[in-house]
């Protein structure tokens, strides 16, 4: 299995290495996960990229070289295989020189991280590097020889003795300013009990609480003139449990829910595949649509599902343009929210990019229906593209912006294509697209004077919420 | 660091504890703190659970660089390993395994197998894993302390981490050692599938990746197996989804076509797990694409339906999207064509320079693939082009010429098109294309020679591969249209042959050249011959290379698409397949080459014929692999054909001489040989044919070959032997003198006297360093080459003996043979062929001492299995 894991830091500094296989080929040597870093940073697949004239097509050449572009596995110079991901910045990775399995690799990465994340309360450099020896304890128990072992943080608990010195958590962007949709990961808060938030240790009573999401990702294309060319809601339904004494719970769903394309009835909810956490024992699902199970401490997803085709959009993007002049372009982009009126739309983000180095200026103009929130668009010279926001985006309302752009050359055709395409982001509280509804959510056994406090929201957000110009 | 050393003194635990944290931060940021060694060490002999463990984790970094230090701490470690607390003996087990100090093992013995057989699981999950261990350090130590035996006890063992962590251990012994000691007997089975419900994720992966190793008894057993493993489908995990995947997809190849039905469902079921993984994280969804990319093409039905899924998102990584096109290539058909036109003419659109160039190729090979399409797709391109994006365009060129080369003579109508873009090429492959293209098609082009003109101009600044479609362009131009483009085509020629230091440059115009000087319509027939229609590429991995793959989904084999030997454990160049064979450039050369040997094996001799073997083979007798050596041009009217052989334990060069234009009856020659690598040297010089060879006809004669070491070339040490020997002739009629080389074939130095004992073979091959090894693999064998009896009765008359054969554990169907000869000169050779059943190939690995020479030994090995 894996000869090495390392975390690097955004900067490519080791924060962690450990070696579980001796060789004389060492990823945990700082030569080679300096060579590995550069390696994802400046990623060039194709050695041989055409040096082209002073054409447009160059500026897109010149950011060939751009973070992310590396895939998750590849071979280096050394003879190993190297894995990584990346998570808050870090990058986690992992090197090996048989014929492993890459997901059992790149699976036990994501685990990693996100047991660190469950120790330390955060997932960041300066955690990391506060609580190394914790990790180390935690990278012991986790893997050995290159073997994943224990990887439940509750099971992990028994053999950790180290306990974390909580930092303060990243304050958080202003994307996730809304308490109401941000996510049960955002809670930052270590599974150790005996250490709150704080980092005070307890002596009271715990608060027994379970966080429940119902996250439902959205994946949709618009063609230009409005019509869905493609649609997927990526779903799951997470957990992040504190509650004392790892009860057994039950979760129903839907009734009528039903797995399996074209086998739906009308009316129900109908999903094209679903998958379950281990610990989910699945006998009454059958019958009942009942799963039962218990807790693993920590964050953890009960199960994940995936619906594409159709099913109400909760916007839909219409674009327009016009070439007034040669130099002269009009984009009106109205976006019109489908959902139930008492449902809105948070931190909607709307980007459209523009070609680069010609635009000379663009002026935008809204208007706005009646409930919206602070809203404004403008273009952001520096990254070429127009951004527009709005805090809030009631449902049945319809927005609409207006862009003028002028151009410092007259519009052809490699300018026109490098508009576009449209990308939206949002968040809506409490609303999922597909239905899918959790009936209830309590203890199996009954105990008397235990009521655990039971959060559980429904959240949709966009993935990848485009629409073409 | 004094100080520390005190507080590591202290007597109170928590001080202790705190400086062994401060000594461990040291030494993460590098820091030397070996002389606390000893400090730390007596902090291990405390209860503390905590302090233990940051002491192990102290002496597991120092035990490489320092491990006389370590030796001090076994005691502690044996110890511990009979601690009361069940954590602290695993710990101890744990520690000591990855503490890799040879006199260690000895003591890792018996706590070890007391471990493995210890009353908590924890302990036991721990031990089965360090035999793992132990087996890297120690091999032998493990077979003779039975811990394998003990591993296999532990696949019944009532907790689930125990089992798959002894399923784990076995599988990494099994492959580092070759053996087969991860057998799966039926009851052995039975508490796999059981333990498959229990165990953790990763421990399902272990099982499930050994259970796909096994090859079930029958179709029925198949199904079962099949029928406990699909609900591992729907598993969070992906890694136990890939595994699960591999099992059934393994399976099914057994279950045959009598059970069509069960299949038809299985395919069903396999399709919504797949397209699941493509909602999780980037990173899987490239492994998921990659496995998927080898699943469409051995059974392209199971996702047939989903091609929307592969759309590429907007944000998805480059990585990813480049994947998803190639999968989107194979599952086009002519149902969806025009759906993915369309996405493939948006995506043509974005600003990713790679990714539009690969989706402007896209459309150029579903062209080539659906003939129907073809006409939908080249509009699609024609319309890019007007774009005049300038890699569109050239990506465009590139591709449309494949599609000319797919359907001849059906859409010349678009060629005034690209002729409009030539100003925008500035790619070799684009422009390579383009001039293809008009050379092609010069009679259709007005303006062809002009084209071929402006090309012309930079002639000696352009790329070899547009250099050569310029001078083969120009005279198809020439044959086309001669009048015009006679000084063109003068001017390529010298420029080709004169000017350029370019050899296949300058050898591809002489050979026009003389073909234009000597015969033109020979030249017509060569140069504008039919060229053999190009065929869809889209499945493009060999079917057994394909096989192989299949059975390694979910490993990395299938993300590189290379099977795992050539990558794993010996990782040494020479890959036995070639992966990518999409250049279509390379097939232009070689079809040339072609055409020119058929028409111009009179007399040309510019080519290098010594490559071509022209005799019949007898088979199971040895006969000399005769050569064309030397033609009549060079060897006064005498075609020459020559090889070795050995006949009673006597080494013999054969002639073959073929009275051209000599002008008489030959007969009385004498021969001479340079030194050469392996001292041969003619016992008599004389050669004479009997009876003499008139003009027109043939004879064949023996020239006996004796030892002569002071004819003997020494190769220095590590050099690979020169197999060439160097010959003179001497025509006694005449006088005349000849020369030619000739390539000794190795197998007739083989001496009958190379039989080896079973043991004595196993000793010396085990003697002989890896790193020795060499490798190739023969594919196509002929028909008498692909069953080990045949083989081995050939080689037999080879004097190449046959020592063993055995079945290749964890491999169904594989089987290896050994063989060992030895040379004349006493060298010896040893040899492992590898053959699969149903697979027209096999794999040769050689090993000897004489490494200079096992090149040789090994060529002679393939050529006698190729039958040449």
């Amino acid at each position: 299995m894996i000869h090495n894991f390392f975390v690097l830091s955004p900067r490519g500094d080791t924060i962690l290495a450990k070696q579980y296989r001796s060789s004389e080929m060492g990823a945990h040597e700082r030569t080679h996960t300096e060579a590995f870093f550069r390696k994802i940073q400046f990623w060039d697949d194709t050695k041989s990229v055409a040096e082209d004239a002073e054409d447009i097509s160059t500026t897109s050449l010149e950011n060939k070289k751009r973070v992310g572009d590396a895939p998750p596995v590849f071979v280096m110079p050394d003879g190993l295989t190297y894995f990584h991901i990346r998570r808050n910045g870090l990058v986690l990775g992992a090197s090996s020189a048989r014929n492993v399995s890459p997901n059992t690799v790149l699976e036990l990465l994501s685990t990693i991280a996100r047991i660190f994340k469950d120790y330390c309360g955060t997932l960041s450099e300066e955690a990391l590097r506060k609580n190394f020896i914790l990790c180390y304890e935690l990278l012991d128990e986790m893997i050995d020889f290159g073997y994943p072992q224990v990887t439940r943080t509750e099971n992990l608990k028994s053999f950790v003795y180290n306990e974390p010195i909580v930092v303060d958590s990243v304050p958080l962007t202003g994307n996730m300013v809304n308490p109401k949709t941000a996510s049960a990961a955002a809670v930052h808060k270590p599974v150790i009990s005996s250490v709150s938030a704080n980092g005070r240790k307890t002596t009271g009573q715990q608060n027994s609480e379970i966080f429940v999401d119902i996250l439902e990702r959205l994946n949709v294309l618009f063609s230009n003139n409005g019509y869905v060319l493609n649609s997927t809601i990526d779903g799951c339904i997470q957990m992040k449990s504190y509650l004392a004494g790892n009860p057994e719970l039950r979760l129903a769903l839907n009734e009528d829910l039903v797995i399996g394309k074209h086998s739906g009835k009308y009316g129900s909810v109908c999903v094209d595949d679903m998958n379950f956490n281990d610990c989910v024992n699945r006998n009454e699902f059958e019958s009942a649509r009942t799963l039962s199970f218990i807790p693993p401490d920590g964050e953890f997803v009960v199960l994940n599902y995936r619906i594409t085709g159709e099913y109400p959009t909760p916007f839909r993007i219409f674009p327009s343009m016009d070439e007034v002049s040669p130099t002269k372009v009009e984009i009106t982009v109205l976006i019109r929210a489908e959902m139930p009126s008492n449902h809105f739309g948070a931190n909607v983000l709307v980007e459209m990019p523009m070609p680069q180095g010609v635009v000379a200026a663009a002026s935008c103009s809204l208007i706005n229906a009646p409930g919206t929130g602070h809203a404004s668009a403008e273009y952001v010279a520096a990254e070429h593209k127009i951004v527009w926001t709005m805090k809030k985006f009631p449902g049945g309302a319809e927005q609409t912006m207006k862009v003028k752009v002028t151009l410092n050359k007259p519009c052809t055709t490699q300018i026109r294509r490098q508009m576009g395409p449209i990308n939206m982001c949002f968040e809506i509280p409490m609303y999922n697209v597909s239905n899918l509804q959790v009936r209830y959510l309590r203890v199996a056994e009954n105990m008397v004077g235990y009521t655990p406090y039971r959060w559980v929201r429904y959240v949709t957000q966009s993935s990848s919420y485009v629409c073409r110009l | 660091m004094h100080e520390l050393r005190m507080e590591l003194h202290s007597t109170d635990r928590a001080v202790k504890v705190d400086a062994v944290k401060k000594v461990i931060a040291s030494m993460t940021v590098g820091k030397d703190v070996s002389m606390l060694f000893t400090d730390v060490l007596n902090c291990v002999q405390t209860g503390n659970i905590e302090l233990k463990k940051l002491v192990y984790l102290y002496l597991i970094n120092y035990s490489k660089t320092q491990p006389e230090l370590t030796l001090l701490a076994v005691n502690t470690f044996v110890k511990d390993a009979s601690d009361s607390n069940p954590l602290i003996r695993a710990l101890a087990v744990r520690t000591m395994g990855c503490i890799r100090v040879d006199r260690i093992t000895e003591y890792l013995c018996d706590p070890l197998s007391r471990a493995l057989r210890d009353e908590d699981p924890y302990v036991r999950k721990t031990a089965a894993v360090c035999v793992a261990k132990l087996y890297d350090i120690a091999p032998d130590l493990v077979e003779e302390r039975g811990f394998i035996e003990i591993l296999h006890d532990l696949i019944s063992d009532s907790n689930p981490s125990v089992v798959a962590n002894g399923v784990a251990a076995l599988s990494e012994i099994a492959e580092s050692s070759g053996k087969d000691v991860m057998r799966i007997t039926a009851s052995v089975l039975q508490k796999l599938l059981a333990a498959l419900n229990e165990c953790t994720e990763w421990g399902q992966v272990f099982i499930l990746d050994s259970l796909a190793k096994y090859t079930p008894a029958d179709g029925r057993e198949a199904e079962g197996i099949i029928e406990r493993v699909t609900p591992r489908l729907q598993h969070a995990n992906s890694a136990v989804v890939m595994s699960a995947v591999k099992v059934i997809l393994s399976y099914m190849e057994l279950m045959g076509s009598q059970n069509s039905d069960a299949i038809r469902a299985l395919t069903r079921k396999l399709a919504p797990p797949l397209v699941t993984l493509l909602n999780s994280e980037p990173e899987i969804q490239y492994v998921a694409l990659r496995n998927i990319n080898l699943i469409v093409q051995k059974r392209p039905n199971i996702l047939e339906n989903e091609i929307k899924v592969f759309f590429c998102k907007y944000n998805d990584p480059i990585y990813v999207k480049m994947e998803k096109l190639e999968i989107i290539i194979k599952l086009v058909s002519e149902k969806n064509i025009d759906q993915v036109l369309l996405e493939l003419k948006e995506y043509a659109t974005e600003v990713d320079v790679d990714f539009v160039r690969k989706a402007v190729s896209a459309i150029g090979r579903c062209a080539v693939k659906l003939e129907r399409a073809a006409e939908r797709c080249i509009a699609v391109l024609l319309e890019l082009i007007q774009t005049k994006v300038n890699y569109v365009v050239q990506e465009a060129v590139i591709v449309i010429k494949d599609v000319f080369r797919r359907y001849p003579n059906r859409y010349e109508s678009i060629i005034a098109t690209l002729c409009d873009n030539l100003d925008t090429l500035d790619e070799p492959l684009a422009k390579a294309s383009m001039i293809w293209i008009i050379g092609e098609y010069a009679e259709r082009i007005d303006n062809a020679d002009e084209l071929l003109e402006t090309f012309l101009e930079t002639f000696e600044e352009e790329d070899p591969a547009v250099q050569l479609q310029l001078l083969t362009a120009t005279v198809k131009c020439f044959l086309k249209n001669p009048e015009d483009t006679q000084d063109m085509v003068q001017r390529v020629l010298d420029m080709a042959t004169e000017e350029s230091d370019n050899p296949d440059l300058r050898d591809r115009g002489f050979i026009y050249w003389r073909l234009l000087s000597t015969d033109p319509d020979a030249a017509k027939i060569v140069v504008l011959g039919d060229k053999p229609v190009i065929e869809d590429d889209t499945f493009k991995l060999e079917p057994a290379l394909l096989n192989i793959l299949i059975g390694q989904i979910a490993t990395l084999s299938s993300i590189y698409h290379k099977p795992p030997d050539s990558f794993v454990v010996r990782r040494r160049a020479g890959l036995p397949t070639e992966e990518d064979d999409e250049d279509d450039e390379e097939d232009d050369d070689d079809e040339y080459d072609e055409e020119v040997r058929d028409s111009g094996a009179g007399g040309v001799d510019l080519l290098d014929m010594g490559g071509m073997s022209v005799n019949d083979h007898k088979q199971f007798t040895p006969t000399a692999p005769m050569t064309r050596v030397a033609g009549p041009e060079k060897a006064g009217g005498i075609e020459v054909f020559s090889g070795f052989v050995q006949e009673g334990g006597k080494i013999f060069m054969e002639l073959e001489f073929s009275n051209v234009s000599a002008g008489q009856d030959i007969s009385t020659f004498a021969i001479q040989l340079n030194k050469n690598a392996f001292g041969l040297s003619p016992a008599n010089q004389q050669v004479i044919f009997q009876p003499p060879i008139s003009p027109g006809s043939s004879g064949t004669t023996r020239v006996e070959m004796a030892m002569n070491p002071a004819m003997q070339v020494p190769t220095p040490n590590g050099q690979n032997v020169n197999p060439q020997i160097q010959v003179a002739i001497k025509n006694m009629h005449n006088n005349g003198v000849f020369y030619f080389a000739v390539n000794l074939n190795f197998e007739c130095l083989f001496s009958a006297d190379g039989e080896m004992e079973k043991t004595a073979f196993i000793e010396a091959w085990k003697s002989i360093d890896d790193r020795h090894e060499l490798y190739a693999t023969v594919s196509d064998l002929p028909a008498d080459s692909t069953s080990i009896e045949d083989v081995q009765q050939k080689f037999a008359a080879y004097n190449i003996f046959f020592i063993a054969r055995r079945p290749v554990p964890n491999a169904e169907g594989q089987e290896v043979v050994y063989f060992s000869m030895k040379s004349v000169h006493g060298m010896t050779f040893f040899a492992e062929l590898t053959f699969k059943r149903g697979v027209n190939a096999a794999k040769v690995c050689l090993k000897t001492e004489a490494t200079s020479y096992g090149g040789l030994a090994k060529s002679a090995l393939e050529s006698l299995l190729r039958g040449d």
